[in-house]
């Protein structure tokens, strides 16, 4: 009996748990709300939620929004998968290949500390202002995320681990498949999430380049004529979009460290109760 | 006659200036259960890592069935003092490592048997003990059939019973499988305990080799040569 | 549980890139035909080409002669010139000191065409009660502007018709929302800008041009630039373009309802705003002539004597008189 009301107890607090992260978001949204209506605040200056969305409906029915947002989600797949695939390739090239280390290493650290954005006049010099423009932008906001964690998390692998490996006799694609692949994984997916990040801040500026389309055109084309219901709009959808693509992120280091999850759940045990 | 397996002839290792080992000589004969004991920093782990083929001599030649070892040793497999097994891989798949068929996963299971853990066969590493852990890696290492078994402190980091436990564990299936076993530890106690041999390492060669005829005997007069053993090998150490 | 998380992760990924692969296809369906000859305009909401793209028939008219018509939409002139330098634009349409500047800074382009002025929509911008009466009140007080437009000259203009010196008010070089923001909250006194913003802001912030483009004499004309070999081999197109835009702006001119129901729905402004700012100018495009080239290099002189280009400029060098 006793044991039954723990539970619920139990279950209760865990919901009221997960709950708990979105109680000062909707806080702050119900607040938003009430001093609109109570005209605390201008609302040419900040228009209510309930006028975001609406207007946001409106753009729905127009077809604008969903043209847009999926012209911005194209922009950034297609500028993530090339910027962050060649990340990768470079990091895993320069983390196996010691040679290459020393041939790429210092010039990429060197091109790493330019800001990216500060490269738009000559991406519009050489690439124009058409779709590869935008896109090359946010591949090279993606590349050195990627590169950085890919190389990190290679190099950083356990020498032991990989020495084992060699004196177990595994071919040189087992080796990285079953140690550095797997032991560089934690760190290469902290650079996925870092360039998801990385990946919407740079479309944003991205789609301000002569853009007729996308999220970023949307934000600054009503930044123009001050319709603050669209940038309200414009600014919610990033959010939600950076939130989406954080959720994949750790949904996907959940999926595939699971076995780091439960090696946290297991230290504090193992120290404890000793040996089995 | 016993077989000869393995012979160091005249090994020296020195990294720059300092030298770790000259002019050490021990045969290993086929089947046989040899330990290496000597202080702490002595060069034992260098010339197992040596014999296994990670590490290159400075001088002299380690013979192995006619042939001077040279690079990988295939016929060794070694299991280190961590257990080095891959977190993210279950006890079933670090025990098979890049062994696929269902062959292999009958004779992992098998060995998992034998090292009694076959219930945790789908549990990571990390859900294990350090004894369950430092069993995987056995039964990884006798997963490739090794003739040389090199075990280089394994179980320098459990407390004493579980030891005590494993390093009978250890012997029984090296024994069972006829499997030639060099143990470098630290600790008389389980030198003697296990091996047939003890070599004692000191001032960078094989100092003296010890026979160990007593070893795993039932009756009280073997205990109590066991432990005569122990006080001379201690003696000749610290001598 | 596990399985369930992995199957909801998947179609999430599934569901994302099906949504970027339609993105995709949206941004290749103006790609256009092949056989025809592209053109690039490029333009700004609510100008010339912008009625022109909005009408529909100037496409039509420009593929019967063998080009195919892409408009590329810009936030504002220096964003143009620079897509125009690098060749990404044929044809744009730009205020009057975007391409003084461009030449200023080495960009070979040509003047094509001339269209309408915005003089009365161009002026500096006053609260109705503020204590600023005529332009000598201006002395001492904060001017809000956007360096390197068109609302520079006309504040260079103003001082000049005022009898005053540039110093003797503040310069406050804001962008338009910045300096939109400034205005309303009082931070600035004045604000020199041009329409439709103009007539928004009078509409909406109780505010009235002190001076206006046909006092000041900055007339913040429209112009269509090329670049100077594209416009050098592409004389024919060009007067197709200069053409088919008049003709336009011919139906504007009689359409006025029509035109503000559209520009209202696409800028997001009130039909009142834009009712405003379309009545009190004229649309045309027509080839250039000695009047206005003269206008512009005024615009380079001034711009030159007061250290704003470095370079001194001789815009007749850079026209096409088409005839
Ligand atoms: N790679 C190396 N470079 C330099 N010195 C080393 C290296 N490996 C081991 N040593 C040194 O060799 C000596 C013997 O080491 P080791 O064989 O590990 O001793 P033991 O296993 O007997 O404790 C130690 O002093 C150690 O510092
Ligand atoms: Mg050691």
């Amino acid at each position: 009996m006793e044991n039954i009301e723990t539970n619920e107890n139990y279950h209760f607090s865990f919901k009221f748990k997960n709950s708990l992260p979105w109680l000062i978001p909707v806080f702050l949204i119900v607040f938003w709300q009430v001093a609109c209506n109570l005209s605390w605040v201008n609302e040419t200056l900040l228009p209510s939620p309930i006028d975001v969305v609406t207007n946001g409906i409106k753009l729905f029915k127009k077809g604008e929004l969903q043209e847009n947002m999926s012209i911005s989600l194209y922009r950034a797949t297609a500028g993530l998968l090339i910027g962050g695939g060649l990340g990768f390739i470079l990091g895993f090239i320069n983390g196996v290949s010691r040679r290459a280390r020393l041939l790429f290493d210092s010039t990429i650290q060197m091109l790493r500390n330019i800001p990216h954005l500060a490269l738009i006049p000559l991406i519009i010099l050489w690439l124009g202002i058409g779709e590869s423009a935008k896109i090359s932008l946010v591949a090279l906001g993606c590349l050195f995320p990627m590169y950085i964690n890919t190389y990190h998390g290679i190099t950083s692998v356990d020498p032991k681990l990989i020495e084992m490996g060699k004196s177990y006799e595994l071919s040189k694609k087992d080796l990285f498949i079953k140690v550095i692949f797997p032991g560089a994984l934690p760190t290469i997916l902290m650079g996925v999430r870092y360039a998801l990040g990385v990946m919407w801040t740079t479309l944003i500026v991205a789609e301000t380049i002569s853009a007729s389309s996308g999220i970023g055109y949307m934000s600054t084309n009503a930044e123009q004529f001050m319709d603050m219901k669209t940038i309200v709009l414009c600014i919610l959808i990033y959010a939600l979009l950076g939130k989406l693509s954080d959720f994949i992120a750790k949904n996907l280091e959940d999926i595939f460290l699971e076995w780091r999850a439960i090696e946290r759940r297991n230290t504090d045990a193992s120290e404890t109760s000793g040996d089995k | 006659m016993p077989q000869k397996l393995l012979e160091i002839s005249k090994v020296g290792k020195s990294y720059g200036n300092s030298v770790i080992l000259s002019d050490a000589n021990l045969v290993i004969n086929e089947g046989e259960f040899i330990a290496l004991v000597g202080m702490s920093g002595g060069g034992k782990s260098t010339l197992l890592r040596m014999l296994a083929g990670l590490e290159e001599t400075s001088a002299g030649s380690i013979i192995q069935d006619g042939n001077k070892i040279h690079g990988l040793n295939k016929e060794a497999r070694v299991m280190f003092q961590e257990d080095r097994l891959l977190p993210w891989m279950n006890v079933i798949d670090n025990v098979l490592l890049d062994k696929k068929g269902k062959q292999a996963v009958s004779e992992a299971t098998e060995l998992l048997e034998q090292v009694e853990l076959e219930q945790y066969a789908k549990q990571f590493p990390s859900q294990l003990s350090g004894g369950q852990r430092q069993r995987v890696a056995l039964a990884r290492a006798l997963m490739s059939h090794p003739r040389l078994l090199l075990l280089d402190e394994p179980l320098g980091a459990l407390d004493a019973l579980t030891r005590t436990k494993m390093q009978d564990l250890i012997r029984k299936v090296c024994q069972d499988k006829a499997i030639t076993t060099f143990l470098v530890t630290h600790d008389i106690n389980e030198a003697v305990r296990m091996a047939d041999r003890i070599a004692i390492i000191k001032n960078g060669t094989i100092w003296r080799i010890v026979d160990n005829p007593y070893r795993g005997k039932e009756s009280l007069i073997d205990k109590e040569k066991e432990v005569e053993i122990s006080e001379e090998i201690l003696a000749e150490i610290l001598d | 549980m596990k399985n369930l998380k992995k199957s909801f992760i998947a179609i999430l990924l599934l569901f994302w890139c099906g949504i970027a692969v339609y993105g995709w296809h949206l941004t290749r369906e103006d790609a256009g035909s092949s056989s025809l000859k592209n053109v690039v305009l490029g333009y700004q909401a609510g100008d010339e080409f912008y009625i022109s793209k909005i009408r529909g028939q100037f496409v039509k008219k420009m593929k019967a002669k063998g080009y195919n018509v892409k408009f590329k939409e810009f936030q504002n002139g220096a964003a143009m010139m620079q897509a125009l330098a690098s060749g990404n634009v044929d044809y744009a349409r730009v205020g009057d000191t975007p391409p003084v500047s461009a030449l200023a800074s080495g960009t070979k382009l040509t003047y094509v065409a001339a269209g309408g002025t915005k003089a009365k929509g161009s002026g500096i911008l006053i609260h109705k009660n503020s204590s600023i009466k005529t332009l000598a009140d201006l002395k001492g007080k904060k001017v809000a502007y956007t360096k390197g437009t068109s609302s520079q000259y006309m504040l260079l203009r103003a001082l000049k018709v005022a009898g005053l010196s540039n110093d003797d008010i503040t310069w406050v070089n804001l962008d338009s929302d910045a300096a939109s923001v400034a205005y309303s909250k009082g931070k600035v006194d004045a604000w020199a800008n041009w329409d439709p913003s103009v007539a928004q802001v009078e509409i909406t912030e109780n505010s009235k041009l002190l001076v206006d483009g046909t006092t000041t004499k900055a007339l913040n004309r429209s112009f269509i630039v090329s670049p100077t070999t594209y416009a050098s081999k592409n004389k024919t197109l060009s007067k197709l373009i200069i053409k088919y835009t008049e003709q336009d702006m011919k139906w504007a001119n009689k359409n006025h309802s029509k035109l503000i129901k559209k520009m209202s729905a696409d800028l997001k402004l009130s039909k009142k705003v834009v009712r405003r700012s379309v009545t009190r100018r004229t649309f045309s495009m027509k080839a250039m002539s000695k009047s206005v080239v003269k206008e512009e290099q005024e615009i380079a002189n001034v711009f030159y004597d007061n250290n704003i280009l470095t370079k001194k400029i001789d815009v007749s060098k850079h026209v096409q008189y088409l005839k």
